[in-house]
């Protein structure tokens, strides 16, 4: 009986301190990046709005001018375009192999560390080099992959080139016509920065190479962190496999899914080193994205007002995005 | 570092005061120096005391890692100490990546501090409000050297607003580099656009193409606007007008497509700045645009750690631009364009280092190993014609290979933008990459000649209007 | 023999190839690294094996010899264990707060915190640059430790809340009714329990770091004072003439040691678990 007495009086005082403690805790992170972020940020936004250049920060004001003239450019479409095939394909590359890696990396199995060790590699490698790393990869004239197409990769006698036996497939009619891949030439071999549908390829690739580890490591620890008392009670109620993954695992681990996923978009969507070095919007600006010509049109030229326009175009996007699915996450969560 | 604040403090205070007075003790100052650098060497220990009194401080200069990284130890280690010497002046200079260099000079304006001397390597037109009008250094120097040459000029210059927002210290020729052992095969030379037609073929099917880029870099941009200038075409007239839909434009669009088809692959579009060299110094390309770092970098050591290739050393030769069936005209590969922003600490400084490296540039022409051209050709004593007795004097095989580096600096550079000025409008279509864009949708059979031309007229035309709402042009 | 591969086989196959794709690029900078140049910018080698006898160690030599490499690592290191100390004093309570205590008010200055995350870090290094010189934090390092917790913060809060939401409920009850405070049970209970999350916030955060590059590259010109992902690119990228070789020694250095680290990391927070901290 007692104790049924004491709970709520216990219960109240936690409230008290609830709402003294939550905005003390909070506090001190909030105001960092309120400083650090919002100021900024409104900077960006008031700059969009004028003529202002990269030599003077004072522009006039335009009104929505800018958005209009970057709308106006046939690249800058492309570039959005580019920005969101990007971001959704590479996030969905990242998500499979990552969600596939973390459930295989639970399992114990001799060799295990030293595969997560070459697995965890591109998350301890400064993306800036790894990226040039890859540009000497993809480099159209040493570049590793084309000379293990087109030379002879078994040694003695039997003469087998790769390409040939890309180029059989290729020959398959099952395959669609939008895909734009003609044989290899091995005089003229595919160059991966230099046409538009590889490039795109080869941005995406390099940014899940990047991306997976760490999306791993999240995954991995998400899982790590659910109570086994929920994977007992899961074999009792007989859910195993897949069921057991759509029912039980996938609901606990939805909120740092999401947020892993949430921040991979960002991620994609914000940072442009990757394109930057390794084509730099070529071939003929086919793979900019808004990063880069914000980059190449505000700081590189000058022109600062449009700049900051273009790359603000996906802000409210991203905006809404990250709402839905942080609201999203939630509402699973709670139920 | 640790006692730059009080100097700060000095030197914004005499800013405040008298900033014209010191700008006049800046220009006496030079004018004495430049006596003193060009005269007897008795004088220069006077010279210096007088001016060791009116400069104080220290001098922060940033610019580019060379390509040849013995000028930057030069430079760096014996030049500015030297130069800190006679002037009481405390230099130091930091070196960022070619391609860092407009973040971080935007990142500069909008901190409202930085560095005294900012150097960019291409004409700076759209930091004119935040950098001095360096009118009255260029009048000092240009009273004792004669006029700079007509590509620096352009390249510092507003006509709109009158302004000389940056010091062209120096200009990069921009060659052709071929191999006569493989153009021998086609009994011809790189001398007109019309001989690569005609040889492109030949030289793909011997296994070594020509190497001419249409990709988002540098070499790439360059080249597809020499291309063009020499059918004539240009992107801009006198007056700033947009002028690239033209026939002239489409002829040089047709003769590209030609030679791509005929005798280049698709590695051409994937480019990057270092890949021409790369594919020449491997022994693929049997032609190459770039500046002389294709033939220095076959000589090895002391311009680049990689070993020599005599073998390919040998047998290159250096030519003009080829000729177009209008003229013979190229770009320089780059322009070495500094500026002292408003808000440098110690301008003063900033002006005499300027002023002084410019009077006497042979050693700076030297240390390079021809690749800076002085943005005054007297800034080497006694001008072109020295210098094509100092590119003689060069060792390397075939012996002489540099002198036509003089011809090409003196008669066949043009700035970017030419036949009008290097302004903001130009700078942007240079860093989108719309030329070789142009050039390459071409090439790969996206777009006709016509249809490319008006596309880029088009983007270009909302660019120039952009900026001259600005009133920068 | 027979069951245990049909119970590790899958994982193998997931595995293997993944581990095989991702760490080609180390495998391909090692050979480059290792190769002096007449052997790499020669068409007609072949690019597995050395060509000239044996690998050479001139590209590392180079690089330590002839570059601030060493003092660039330094560097990198220091602004990564400060941004992470910084990142763990901010985001930890305020991942706590946001995921127990706070309700509606809370759940918006949440998703406040994670729509700075949003904003494009391309401009926003421009304001940025002028926030660092008011500080007088030009061209120095501090600059960085200063800047990089605006990203990694909101990241590290978001990741921390989805934890602190996983851990039963049950757990701080307990030890509540034990008598400890919330704060008490804050440091005691929940921070050991969410060890995962906070070394994955440790990792990610670190990562980031080393990552960054457009603030290292403009905020910071002097030599001595870059990261690694700045210097390497100023030094060894001259004009039109990379440095391969020195390039990829400079890439291969760091990221080794690196996910050693990472992976000891990720074995103690597995461990962490399996080990009974629930039990």
């Amino acid at each position: 009986m007692s104790v049924a007495v004491e709970a709520p009086r216990r219960r109240r005082d936690v409230l008290e301190e609830r709402s003294v403690l939550a905005p003390v805790l909070i506090a001190p992170a909030v105001i960092f990046i309120a400083v650090l972020v919002a100021g900024p940020l409104l900077l960006a936004i008031y700059l969009s709005l004028t003529d202002a250049t990269a030599g003077s920060l004072h522009g006039h004001w335009v009104g929505l001018d800018n958005y209009r003239e970057a709308w106006n450019s046939p690249i800058f479409r492309r570039a959005l375009r580019n920005t969101i095939l990007f971001t959704v394909i590479s996030q969905i590359v990242v998500l499979v192999s990552a969600g596939l890696l973390a459930h295989a990396l639970l399992k114990s199995f001799r060799g295990k560390w030293l595969l997560r060790f070459f697995i965890l590699l591109p998350w301890a490698t400064p993306i800036a080099l790894g990226t040039i790393g890859f540009l000497w990869i993809f480099d159209s004239l040493f570049g590793v992959f084309n000379w293990t197409l087109v030379h002879d990769v078994l040694p003695g006698s039997h003469a087998f080139y790769p390409y040939k036996a890309v180029n059989w497939l290729l020959a398959r009619p099952a395959l669609p016509d939008w895909l734009e891949i003609s044989p290899i030439d091995p005089n003229n071999p595919p160059q991966w920065l230099g046409d538009s549908t590889l490039a795109m390829a080869a941005i995406i690739a390099v940014h899940a190479w990047r991306i997976i580890p760490f999306a791993t490591v999240i995954f991995l620890a998400g899982l790590a962190s659910m109570p086994p008392e929920i994977d007992d009670a899961a074999k009792v109620d007989g859910a195993t496999g897949f069921r057991k993954f759509l029912y039980v695992t996938l609901p606990l681990q939805l909120p740092i899914a999401t947020v892993a996923l949430l921040f991979g978009i960002v991620f994609t969507a914000t940072d442009m080193t990757v394109v930057f070095i390794l084509t730099h919007g070529g071939p003929f600006n086919s793979t900019q994205m808004l990063t880069t010509w914000a980059f190449d049109t505000g700081i590189t030229s000058g022109n600062l007002g449009l700049g900051a326009a273009i790359s603000l175009y996906l802000l409210p996007i991203l905006a809404i995005v990250a709402i839905l699915m942080l609201r999203f996450a939630r509402r699973v969560e709670v139920s | 570092m640790k006692d730059t604040r009080p100097r700060v403090d000095i030197s914004k205070a005499s800013d405040d005061v008298t900033r014209r007075e010191l700008l006049r003790r800046a220009g006496m100052g030079a004018l004495v120096l430049a006596y003193g650098a060009s005269g007897a060497k008795t004088a220069v220990a006077g010279v210096t005391r007088f001016a060791g009194r009116e400069l104080s401080g220290t001098l922060k200069i940033l610019q580019w890692s060379h390509f040849v990284p013995a000028y930057d130890k030069w430079f760096d280690g014996t030049y500015i100490k030297d130069w800190g010497q006679k002037n009481d002046v405390q230099v130091t200079v930091d070196h960022v990546n070619l391609a860092e260099l407009p973040a971080r000079g935007a990142a500069e304006v909008a901190a409202q501090s930085g560095h005294d001397l900012f150097q960019f390597l291409a004409p700076p037109a759209s930091y004119e409000d935040s950098v001095l009008d360096l009118r009255d250094i260029v009048q000092e120097v240009t009273k004792k050297l004669g006029p700079m040459t007509r590509v620096a000029q352009r390249s510092s210059y507003n006509p709109r607003t009158k302004k000389y927002f940056g010091w062209p210290d120096n200009y990069v020729p921009d060659p052709v580099h071929w191999r006569s052992d493989y153009w021998q095969e086609t009994g011809r030379g790189p001398n007109s656009w019309e001989d690569l037609r005609q040889a492109a073929a030949k030289l793909k099917s011997i296994g070594h193409p020509i190497g001419i880029g249409m990709s988002q870099e540098l070499d790439s941009n360059m080249a597809m606007i020499a291309l063009m200038q020499c059918h004539g075409a240009y992107i801009q007239n006198e007056e700033a007008r947009v002028v690239i839909n033209s026939k002239q434009t489409r002829n040089a669009l047709k003769t590209m497509r030609d030679i791509f088809k005929r005798g280049m692959t698709d590695e051409v579009f994937a480019w990057q700045a270092a890949s021409n060299n790369q594919a020449y110094v491997a022994g693929r390309l049997s032609l190459a645009l770039n500046a002389v770092s294709i033939a220095r970098t076959l000589e090895g050591p002391p311009w680049v750690v990689t070993p020599a290739r005599p073998d390919i050393g040998d047998v290159t030769h250096i030519n003009p631009i080829p000729k177009g069936p209008v003229q013979r005209l190229g770009l320089e590969h780059v322009m070495g364009v500094y500026v002292i922003w408003k808000f440098a600490q110690n301008k003063a400084a900033a002006k005499q280092f300027l002023v002084d490296m410019q009077l006497n540039y042979t050693p700076h022409f030297q240390n390079s190993g021809f690749y800076n051209f002085p943005g005054w050709s007297n800034g080497v004593k006694g001008g072109f014609k020295a210098m094509h007795r100092l590119t003689a004097q060069d060792k390397h095989r075939p012996l002489g290979k540099y002198t036509i580096l003089t011809t090409i600096a003196q008669k066949y550079t043009a700035n970017v933008g030419y036949p009008g000025y290097s302004n903001a409008a130009i700078d942007e279509v240079w860093n989108k990459f719309l030329i070789p864009q142009m050039f390459a949708q071409v090439a790969q059979g996206k777009m006709t000649p016509a249809d490319a031309a008006s596309a880029a007229d088009r983007e270009i035309k909302q660019i120039f209007a952009s900026w001259r709402t600005k009133k920068k042009i | 023999m027979l069951a245990a591969l049909r119970e590790k086989g899958p994982a193998y196959l997931v595995v293997g190839p993944f581990a095989i794709l991702l760490a080609f690029p180390f495998y391909w900078m090692l050979m480059t690294a290792l190769k002096s140049d007449g052997d790499l910018y020669n068409v007609e080698n072949v690019p597995y094996k050395f060509n000239q006898g044996s690998p050479t160690f001139a590209n590392v030599e180079f690089l330590f010899r002839h570059t601030k490499y060493l003092q660039w690592l330094e560097n990198t290191a220091i602004v990564g264990v400060l941004v992470v100390i910084i990142t763990l004093i901010l985001s930890l309570p305020a991942g706590y707060a946001l995921a127990r205590l706070s309700g509606r008010w809370g759940q918006s200055v949440g998703i406040g915190i994670f729509l700075t995350y949003l904003v494009p870090p391309t401009l926003l290094f421009l304001p940025m640059s002028r926030v660092i010189a008011e500080l007088g934090l030009q061209d120095k390092l501090m600059s960085l430790v200063l800047v990089y917790p605006s990203f990694t913060v909101p990241f590290s809060t978001w990741l921390l809340m989805g934890f602190f939401r996983t851990i039963p409920i049950e757990l701080e009850d307990a030890a509540m009714v034990d008598g400890a405070s919330r704060v008490r049970t804050l440091v005691s209970v929940v921070f050991p329990v969410s060890l995962p999350g906070i070394l994955t916030v440790v990792i990610f955060t670190f990562s980031l770091v080393v990552n960054e590059f457009v603030y290292a590259i403009t905020f910071i010109t002097t030599s001595s004072e870059r990261t690694v992902s700045a210097g390497v690119p100023t030094e060894l990228i001259r004009g039109d003439v990379f440095y391969w070789g020195a390039l990829m020694a400079a890439t291969l250095i760091p990221a080794i040691p690196l996910a050693l680290l990472y992976n000891l990391f990720l074995d103690r927070f597995i461990a962490g678990f399996t080990g009974g901290a629930f039990r």
